[in-house]
């Protein structure tokens, strides 16, 4: 059903009278809103106008690199419909681009080139199937996907990787360390320092957390893999209050000069912690459709109350309800902290924050929490986030006053 | 392959998606609306313009850039891809054909607009939709779908396991119809500030009395509320009459002259409480306006749409709506305003106050569509 668009001659003094029906219609209209087109469709004039730009052009070494995997996949499922390995590859190359493009729609690809081998025991299509449930928060269904590779393959290394990254994530350190240990019987040291360091940072141990990390950097010249124990090392000290190593820490990982997503997100809350929303601004510049960096760009400019705060609030409004509408929960972190800081409703935060924490138990998810908790005076929607403070012994000194504070 | 990868970097794909969804572009959906009124279809397919060039290849010359002359090139061969994967039926397969072929924006990116048209064999109860559009190639792909069978909204977020839609157009739904007119009719009487400025004009007075050329409180609630049912009741008998009889295009007026009729009666109405002229017989005031008023709300229904099959039930839908909304009004501020009554703040401030106030917004309202009617004349 359309809202009413005929046009009322409007004028302040009517428009005050009548402000709470105005209100009902407006929300209404915002409840039909994702359901609208955004503007008016129009026929273009001119052949030559450019519509869309497309993520990459054919001859783009990417592009030829898919049309390549893709054809070994039509050719495979004439000639070996039963071999899935260039599925795997070619979904294995959609889920690259997923993450390091931060576009979904590579993970649906991913998914349809996969669906031939549904019935699959393969260990190599169970991790990619696991991979990419992990990446629709389907964490109980990867873990899943991941020991039946193991049983194929015990020796089967990143499926024990993969498991205990899930297990962090679901805040399950005792099971998290047993892939660790299982890592290490498999004589794979570097994959067992980073599992480690993660699991005794994550469950009150910070320092020997850290040293394990700075062990597996020590160790590594890959870039791509020193950017993230940079950046893991630059949050742990952030955790411990040591700022000026925490510092140190990011800016040699974004020394690297790789764009990375998460160094960037966790950079920003970092300064952002720091008051120093300026620098947010300048180090997230052109990097607005990326939905977590553009809720931190929005921050520090509400911060520093710069005009484009209210467009970039606007745009993430626009795009939490376009996932809504589809019903996507992969962005509830995000949204949760939008609701408390940027949209002033500290109620609808907390509902989000609290389905939010169902899934994902990561020191941040438990912040927001804590944070929409404390706004709402709902001392008692916190209480899993206090539970795992008092459990895991989490050493965060910010995190530990904010458990105090929304307790009572 | 896969187990040369190291843990760091498994790890480090892991927290980029779980901690930053950091989604350039949301995930791929398409916007689907369709009316079926009988046996007749008209609808609007938005699909964005990536999603057709990675089905079907829409960058003819290679440069990454979509221009509208490429997409109207494969105008045929878009709506024949994107009608092979919808199917509508009622009473057998309904034809379905894209009359126009237009683009528009969406939050993440420019997105075809396919006007769509169709017959269907009969107007039978039940209806099938069946959606498979990019399915076999994006699985995370969905289409958000907005359907009104003879008027009668659903809305859908259809996958590739939720890609079949049964609608039955039966008892449910006339009643869930009946509904949705309601809360329009409800809805219109409140935003409807024209409507509402003029029905209080008339109410203001009922709580007083014009004695000797001054205004006093009624004695009694009982005769302000006589007083009230009234002038709602000949209201409502009046503009229900004319709202029908519009709707029904028995009689059709120009909307120009309505509006600007109503401006004038808002205009009247409040002079009226200023200069009275009207005194007693107030009903008669709000009977005869209320003809006038009963057009203005017909066009809000000509925009709605109005089922053929559902047609009397829906009137008379929107018309009790339009009278709910007018008891919350009345509701609200008779208890009020005979409470006030004999109070300066109510015979002067909202009564004399108000009164010039609603003169003042109707005069505007009076100038700016009589100057609209010259705009449109010229």
């Amino acid at each position: 059903m359309t809202a009413i668009h005929r046009i009322k001659p409007s004028l302040s003094a009517s428009t005050e009278i009548f402000q709470p029906a105005l209100a009902v219609f407006a929300l209404t209209a915002a409840c039909l809103a994702p359901l609208q087109p955004l503007a008016a469709p129009r026929l273009p004039t001119d052949p030559a106008e450019v519509l869309e730009r497309l993520p990459m052009r054919p001859g783009d070494a990417t592009a030829r690199e898919l049309a390549g995997l893709r054809a070994a996949v039509i050719r495979a499922a004439k000639e070996a419909p039963a071999d899935p390995l260039p599925a795997t590859r070619l979904a294995g190359r959609y889920y690259e681009l997923a993450i390091a493009r931060g576009d979904p729609r590579y993970i649906g690809y991913a998914d349809a080139v996969m669906a031939p081998f549904a019935k699959s025991r393969s260990p190599e299509v169970l991790a990619i199937r696991g991979q990419l449930r992990q990446a629709r928060h389907d964490f109980d269904g990867a873990l899943a996907d991941f020991a039946g590779a193991l049983e194929v393959d015990p020796q089967f290394a990143s499926a024990h990787a993969w498991r205990g990254a899930i297990y962090l994530v679901q805040a399950n350190y005792a099971a998290a360390r047993q892939e660790c240990d299982a890592l290490l019987k498999l004589d794979r040291a570097t994959l067992y320092g980073g599992c480690i360091g993660l699991v005794f940072a994550y469950s009150g141990q910070m320092e020997a957390g850290s040293a394990a990390l700075q062990r597996a950097l020590d160790e590594t010249r890959d870039p791509g893999n020193r950017l993230w124990l940079l950046t893991r090392l630059g949050e742990v000290a952030a955790w411990r209050g040591q700022l000026d190593e925490a510092e140190k820490h990011y800016r040699a990982a974004l020394a690297l000069g790789l764009d990375d997503g998460y160094l960037l997100a966790a950079w920003s809350d970092f300064l952002l912690d720091q008051q120093r929303p300026a620098e947010v601004v300048k180090w997230l510049a052109g990097w607005e459709t990326s939905d977590g960096l553009l809720l931190r760009l929005a921050l520090a400019e509400t911060a520093l109350k710069q005009p484009a705060a209210k467009t970039h609030v606007q745009a993430l409004a626009d795009r939490f309800a376009a996932a809504k509408v589809r019903g996507d929960t992969t962005h509830r972190a995000e949204e949760a902290r939008y609701l408390l800081h940027l949209a002033g409703d500290p109620a609808a935060a907390l509902t989000v924050a609290v389905a939010n924490y169902q899934v994902q138990r990561e020191p941040r998810d438990a912040r927001v929490l804590l944070e929409a908790s404390i706004a709402t005076k709902d001392a008692g929607a916190a209480q899993p986030a206090r539970d795992w403070l008092r459990s895991s012994g989490f050493e965060d000194a910010y995190l530990r006053r904010l458990g105090s504070a929304s307790a009572q | 392959m896969m187990r040369r990868r190291t843990f760091l970097h498994l790890l480090l794909l892991l927290c980029a998606w779980t901690t930053l969804p950091a989604m350039a572009h949301k995930a791929s959906d398409s916007y689907l609306v369709l009316q079926v009124n009988g046996r007749e279809v008209a609808g609007q397919w938005d699909v964005a313009l990536r999603d057709i060039d990675f089905a079907i290849g829409l960058d003819a010359n290679g440069d990454g850039d979509i221009t509208w002359g490429e997409v109207k090139a494969r105008n045929a061969d878009i709506a024949a891809w994107a009608l092979g994967r919808l199917k509508l039926e009622r009473g057998g397969d309904c034809s379905l054909r894209a009359t126009e072929l237009l683009v528009d924006d969406h939050t993440d990116g420019a997105y075809a607009v396919l006007r769509l048209a169709g017959t269907c064999p009969s107007d039978a109860p039940m209806l099938a939709l069946s959606y498979r559009l990019l399915f076999d190639i994006d699985q995370l792909h969905r289409g958000l779908l907005r359907l009104a069978v003879d008027g009668v909204s659903h809305t859908s977020v259809l996958g590739p396991d939720s890609g079949v839609l049964n609608v039955k157009a039966g008892e449910t739904s006339r009643r869930a119809q009946f509904g949705q007119y309601l809360v329009e009719g409800v809805f219109h009487i409140w935003i409807g500030f024209d409507h509402v400025l003029f029905l209080l004009s008339l109410l203001l007075p009922a709580v007083l009395v014009h004695e000797s050329r001054r205004w006093t409180g009624v004695r009694s609630f009982r005769t302000a509320l006589t007083e009230v049912l009234w002038v709602v009741t000949a209201f409502t008998v009046a503009h229900s009459i004319t709202l029908s009889i519009a709707a029904l295009q028995i009689v059709e007026l120009p909307s120009r002259l309505v509006e600007s009729a109503i401006a004038a009666s808002v205009a009247l109405a409040a002079a009226n409480n200023l200069w009275p002229v009207v005194e007693r017989r107030r009903w008669l005031v709000a009977f005869g306006f209320g003809l006038i008023h009963g057009f203005g709300f017909a066009s809000v229904l000509t925009e709605l749409g109005l089922p053929k099959d559902a047609l009397v039930l829906s009137l008379l839908g929107f018309n009790v709506g339009v009278e709910v909304g007018q008891l919350v009004i009345v509701a609200c501020f008779l208890p009020a305003a005979y409470l006030l009554r004999n109070t300066p703040l109510y015979r002067k401030g909202v009564f004399v106050g108000g009164s010039i106030l609603t003169l003042l917004v109707a005069l505007v309202w009076l100038a700016e569509r009589v100057f609209n009617l010259r705009l449109i004349g010229a």
